[in-house]
């Protein structure tokens, strides 16, 4: 449980230092440039993966058009977080965007009629208290 | 408040909802596909999108840069890994989620406090930690409604 926990922990770090060494790069080129490497990068060690270990995966056919934008989304999502950093710091960069992500889900959720509504509720209020003092 | 700063904090929450995005088609291509797809299929996309995105100013693609920053991507596709397997443990979506985003943000933290790959050292004031605190224990709470 523990091995798991720092998995996670460790997992939630690689977020943050993705984002650090993207920025690095986007300093010396554009955001957009460093989202591609990241990509590109991404791309070919997960590929090597498919080969080497799991298997190139299948069933993509069935896979319905709308679901194909997660990458150029991501592409956007990257650039952003270069062109964050040095306008707000890390760690309110961090915080931002985990608020934007929470607050947009929870709304996801809600419109999908998901239970937990109260705890969401409550969680939507703090976070917006939260980027109204980060904001001054 | 300075206007740029009002702007960035809109930037910053308009990202994360793009990620709420993200996660939702990176997910249903997971259903479908596993989840390597749903790391993979992203990857190629992007680096497509990406690249016909730079083709019409055609920037140079190379710049005064240590190797290691053309390499975030390996972070990622890192990520993808660990959280995969956390995620299918006892810990389950949510306490992955939970204990990743207290990851992230401790991280953030210190590359600001020691500056970190670069990043220009700035302080951490009273006010960023009420907003820290807020903001993560507001989070804590969405993710344990969805639990």
């Amino acid at each position: 449980m523990i091995l798991f926990a720092a998995m996670a922990l460790a997992g939630g770090a690689l977020v943050g230092l993705s984002r650090q060494v993207n920025g690095r790069l986007a300093r010396a080129t554009t955001p957009l440039v460093a989202s591609f490497w990241n990509h590109l990068v991404g791309f070919a060690a997960l590929a090597l993966v498919a080969l080497v270990a799991l298997g190139w995966p299948s069933g993509l056919s069935g896979v319905p058009p709308w679901a194909w934008a997660g990458g150029p989304i991501g592409v956007l999502f990257v650039a952003l977080g270069s062109w964050l950093l040095p306008r707000l710091g890390a760690a309110r960069t961090a915080l931002l965007v985990i608020a934007g992500q929470m607050v947009s889900g929870a709304a996801l959720d809600t419109l999908r009629g998901a239970e937990g509504m109260g705890w969401r509720a409550g969680g939507v209020l703090l976070i917006l208290a939260g980027v109204a003092v980060a904001r001054r | 408040m300075p206007e740029s700063r009002a702007l960035a904090v809109l930037v910053g929450l308009g990202t994360g909802a793009l990620l709420t995005l993200m996660l939702l088609s990176n997910a249903e291509v997971g259903r479908r596909a596993g989840p390597l797809a749903a790391s993979l299929v992203p990857h190629a996309t992007g680096t497509a999108v990406a690249l016909l995105l730079l083709l019409p100013g055609r920037p140079p693609l190379a710049g005064p840069a240590p190797a290691w920053a053309y390499l975030g991507g390996l972070s990622g596709a890192a990520t993808v890994a660990l959280t995969t397997v956390a995620a299918n443990s006892a810990l389950a979506l949510s306490g992955t989620l939970a204990l990743g985003l207290v990851g992230q943000v401790a991280f953030a933290r210190g590359a600001d406090r020691w500056g970190w790959l670069g990043q220009a050292r700035a302080a951490f004031a009273r006010r960023d930690a009420l907003a820290a605190l807020l903001i993560v224990l507001g989070s804590l709470l969405v993710i344990r409604g969805a639990a």
